[in-house]
């Protein structure tokens, strides 16, 4: 397994160069770029500027482990409006088309999101029709789309026979799960999200998570590995049994208020010691 | 005595019932079959792909639709005409629509500008009114303010008494003597139905294709009213 971490963990006074250098020597073997969370890595940014970044990437001896995004949380596929499911699609085929450039063959997608005002039977049946076609478009450009679980910040897709009914409805091998270990909190266990879907793990996000503290809103319940409620040792286990051998991406939403440098060398030194099993 | 326009407009309908002017009912399901043969479902323009035009083809049983994108002259034959989506209506279109009601046909037209700019919206309100008189104020976004204990319903009165999730945005008709409300979201009527010929011109200003799209009871079970009342 590989480890990598996303460009928005970059302390934001550092600068992507050296942020790369820091993250480079952290120990991690690849990059997280997340579009439209970080100045270097906009929609607006061009073929010719991605293909820079690829340079930057390689010369800092590390890879780009895959292509996320958080703008599908004000532009979700899932959206009534036409126009912004419209651009919602859009920032999806940017997304395939810069993890082409930037050499890797993954991208993670928040699919939908729930809402007082969009019901749960919408959501579901437009991120189905919406995914199929960029299955395909996925599916020419050699990239995998995972569908990140965001449990209960979406309110869609809670448990994993669901989600696995979802990729089964959209049915697409280029759609899968991006499943991330933290955000499962009170829904279930990490460990049998991995479990039941196996191959169609995309990639994995790595972070912790406080169970039983509330959730969402502005109430963080995440942090460091280790130092939450996630079963380190199962979830380990469980990438054995299905034979996950994939990227590790360390995902932290707490930063460190201090030395902020000093949350890569632990998070890589953590993330080590799961892949290792010494736990 | 305050009373809302909604309740204005339910008392004198009730009133208008007592004195023997009943408005016409849903027809019983034993003479649906013969009526089934001639539903069509239409779609203008670009609509082909509009979540509402699916919801309603996929509602309505596939044997007996006659989708068409451009055979207006076919729309002769239809008991039931389902405009779904609509964002513009050629003249030729409604003056096909017109022939319709007045032989006796029901036309279902439901706006689909909700999200639409304000000069899309513009074309829009002067096509309806031009082609079938229909009046309609600026689309009102029902979750602009997010109210605190709103119900996300909307209420349909006709053919029969239902509630059918609303869709963020209606295009809500005007006043107009004669109009009968048939859907109401709080006190802002949302969609009516008129006489016009011998047919019935219904006017949805909230769309309920989505909702059929989404797999809604109730909005199915409002629609096969509507195809029986046809």
């Amino acid at each position: 397994m590989k480890k990598s971490i996303g460009d928005n963990m970059i302390p934001k006074d550092w600068g992507f160069d050296r942020g790369l250098e820091l993250i480079k020597k952290a120990g991690f073997d690849g990059i997280e770029l997340w579009l439209g969370d970080v100045p270097w890595f906009q929609m607006a940014t061009n073929d010719a500027q991605v293909r820079e970044l690829r340079r930057k990437i390689e010369s800092a001896g590390l890879v780009v482990s895959n292509v996320s995004t958080g703008l599908h949380w004000a532009s979700p596929l899932s959206a009534r409006d036409p126009a912004v499911r419209a651009q919602a699609a859009r920032i999806v085929e940017r997304q395939i088309e810069t993890a082409t450039l930037l050499g890797t063959d993954a991208i993670l997608v928040v699919a939908g999101l729930v809402t007082e005002e969009v019901p749960y039977n919408e959501v579901y049946q437009r991120c189905v029709e919406a995914l199929r076609p960029l299955g395909e478009k996925a599916a020419r450009a050699g990239v995998r789309i995972g569908c990140e679980n965001c449990n209960s910040e979406q309110r869609f897709l809670l448990s994993p026979r669901e989600f696995a009914q979802f990729l089964n409805d959209i049915n697409s091998p280029a759609v899968g799960l991006h499943l991330d270990v933290g955000n499962i909190h009170d829904t279930g266990f990490a460990e049998q999200w991995i479990e039941i879907h196996g191959p169609r793990i995309t990639r994995i996000h790595l972070k912790d998570v406080l169970k039983h503290r509330g959730r969402s809103g502005d109430q963080s319940v995440y942090t460091n590995l280790f130092l939450g409620d996630n079963n380190w040792p199962a979830i380990r286990a469980a990438m054995t049994k299905v034979g996950y051998d994939g990227w590790l991406i360390a995902e932290m939403e707490a930063r460190y208020r201090y030395a902020a440098d000093q949350q890569f060398y632990d998070t890589s030194q953590a993330m080590d010691r799961l892949i290792s099993g010494r736990l | 005595m305050d009373l809302t326009r909604r309740e204005f407009l339910g008392y004198t309908a009730a009133a208008t019932g007592l004195v023997g002017l009943p408005l016409p009912q849903p027809a019983s399901v034993a003479s649906a079959d013969s009526k089934v043969d001639r539903w069509r479902v239409f779609v203008v323009y670009d609509r082909v792909n509009s979540e509402s035009f699916w919801g309603y083809t996929r509602t309505l049983p596939k044997a007996r639709q006659l989708f068409s994108a451009d055979e207006s002259d076919s729309i002769s034959c239809c008991s039931l005409v389902i405009v779904p989506d609509v964002v513009l209506l050629d003249p030729r279109f409604s003056w096909a629509l017109v022939r319709a009601l007045q032989r006796g046909a029901s036309v279902v037209i439901e706006t689909g500008v909700g999200f639409a700019s304000h000069s899309t919206f513009r074309h829009h309100r002067r096509s309806l009114r031009e082609g079938l008189q229909i009046p309609v104020g600026a689309p009102v976004d029902l979750w602009a303010d997010r109210p605190k204990a709103r119900a996300p319903y909307i209420e349909f009165t006709w053919p029969h008494r239902t509630t059918i999730r609303d869709f963020s945005r209606v295009v809500p008709p005007a006043d107009r003597p004669g109009d009968d409300v048939i859907a109401w979201a709080g006190d802002l009527a949302v969609a009516f139905r008129r006489r016009v010929g011998n047919g019935t011109l219904i006017y949805l200003g909230s769309p309920v294709g989505p909702a059929l799209w989404a797999g809604d009871v109730e909005a199915r079970r409002w629609l096969n009213a509507v195809a029986l009342a046809a």
